[in-house]
């Protein structure tokens, strides 16, 4: 009884720094979610999968908001508890997505028009580039980090990095640059 | 910077922007074209990458989070709930066994006496039966009772002084009056034969149904309704 007082003084800055936590949360959410649902979808190729995973990253994050000091290393930070989540999510099924799923990567973004139809070529060729091609291309086109803070996430030095660009951008220009080619060969 | 260097920096990382990597661009128009290529590409896996996001997903996000928060603190509360009681229940329990602690019967008659000190003033003038009565009623001395008016009884009672049941008797001793407690017989209680403070003496013995005690303010009275009571309690 005689904490009642101590306590009330406490809970009312327990309360503001609850409320200081939410709106820096909220901000996260809405600047981020977007860039973390895609580096998902693009990890894991499913649409349903990727917005389960932003959910536990998302979740993940808030527990320890205080974790996090600076804000601008957020993306980053974010993308570090995004991939920790995804490999949980092997070591809970046993097997493996990407060699079933990215192969038969679903058609959720349908094309109509002919710029569509190439994004969508775009999308399969992506799709079915190794992952450890993928992830530094994702790194640096949707999150826009440099080679050396995509060496920093991705725990590789910076030259492994490079290489890994320079192969993923070669790959990809060969067919998106033969779209006819490689159509037939897709039949 | 050579070609193979140039190259490897374009695929690398066709946005760079060292002033090495952009001088060499500049030297020729083929490598500017070749860049301005892998930058057309870059733009095309760009728009490619973005894929559409759930039109609700940061309220579902924003969602999720609210109801996690809103069962951690219900767990919280249970838990707080489940301190308090456990605060509660083990005060309960040491209050039970501080009662059940041994018992000082003299010191205990002594504190009864002046507590209750306008029992030594009242002059009731009980009859045996009634005193047997409430003997009877207090449950805990079998059948224990006076055979026959053990001299003049001022006043009688049974009381319970801080968890110490017993029967509170005044009565006529030689000269003066003479406090008899008359306390079941239990495991916690200590008996002490003699005892004393500046004003009272007492005396403490055991029958084979209940411990007597006796307090008053002579050692004569006390013996004299010692004796008394010898012959009429059974």
């Amino acid at each position: 009884m005689f904490s009642r007082s101590r306590n009330k003084k406490s809970s009312s800055t327990v309360n503001s720094d609850m409320l200081s936590k939410q709106r820096r949360y909220d901000s996260l959410v809405r600047a981020l979610h977007a860039d973390i649902f895609r580096y998902a979808y693009w990890l894991c190729g499913d649409k349903h999968v990727a917005e389960d995973i932003t959910q536990e990253t998302f979740l993940r994050a808030w527990r320890s908001l205080e974790s996090l000091k600076d804000d601008k290393a957020a993306k980053a930070w974010l993308i570090t508890i995004l991939r920790r989540e995804n490999a949980r999510r092997f070591e809970r099924k046993q097997f493996n997505y990407s060699d079933v799923e990215q192969e038969h990567l679903e058609d959720v973004f349908s094309s109509s028009s002919e710029d569509q139809a190439e994004q969508h070529l775009i999308r399969r060729q992506i799709a079915k580039l190794e992952l450890e091609y993928r992830e530094p291309l994702l790194l640096q086109i949707i999150g826009g980090f440099s080679g050396e803070e995509i060496a920093g996430i991705l725990d590789l030095n910076r030259n492994t990095v490079m290489t890994r660009l320079f192969r993923a951008r070669n790959q990809l220009k060969d067919v998106i640059e033969q779209p006819q080619a490689r159509g037939q060969s897709n039949g | 910077m050579d070609e193979l260097k140039f190259r490897r920096q374009a695929y690398g990382e066709p946005n760079c922007q060292d002033e090495d990597f952009l001088t060499a661009m500049h030297d020729s128009p083929e490598r500017e074209s070749f860049l301005n290529d892998l930058k057309k590409l870059d733009s095309k896996l760009e728009r490619a990458l973005k894929v559409d996001v759930p039109e609700d997903l940061s309220a579902k996000l924003l969602l999720n989070q609210q109801l996690h928060q809103h069962q951690a603190q219900r767990r919280k509360s249970g838990f707080t709930l489940a301190l308090v009681a456990s605060v509660a229940f083990i005060a309960g329990i040491s209050f039970t066994l501080l009662r059940m602690g041994p018992v000082d019967l003299g010191e205990h008659a002594l504190a009864h006496v002046y507590h209750e000190a306008m029992a030594l003033k009242v002059d009731d003038n009980v009859g045996f039966d009634e005193v047997n009565f409430q003997l009877a009623s207090m449950g805990t001395l079998g059948n224990a009772k006076f055979t026959k008016q053990p001299g003049k009884v001022y006043y009688s009672t049974d009381c319970d002084f801080q968890g110490v049941k017993s029967l509170h008797l005044v009565m006529q001793g030689e000269q003066g009056k003479v406090t008899l407690f008359i306390v079941p017989l239990e495991d916690r209680m200590v008996l002490d034969e003699a005892f004393a403070d500046n004003n009272y003496i007492g005396k403490g013995f055991a029958t084979d149904k209940a411990y007597m005690l006796l307090v008053g303010e002579d050692t004569a009275d006390l013996g004299y309704v010692k004796e008394e009571i010898k012959q009429t309690f059974i």
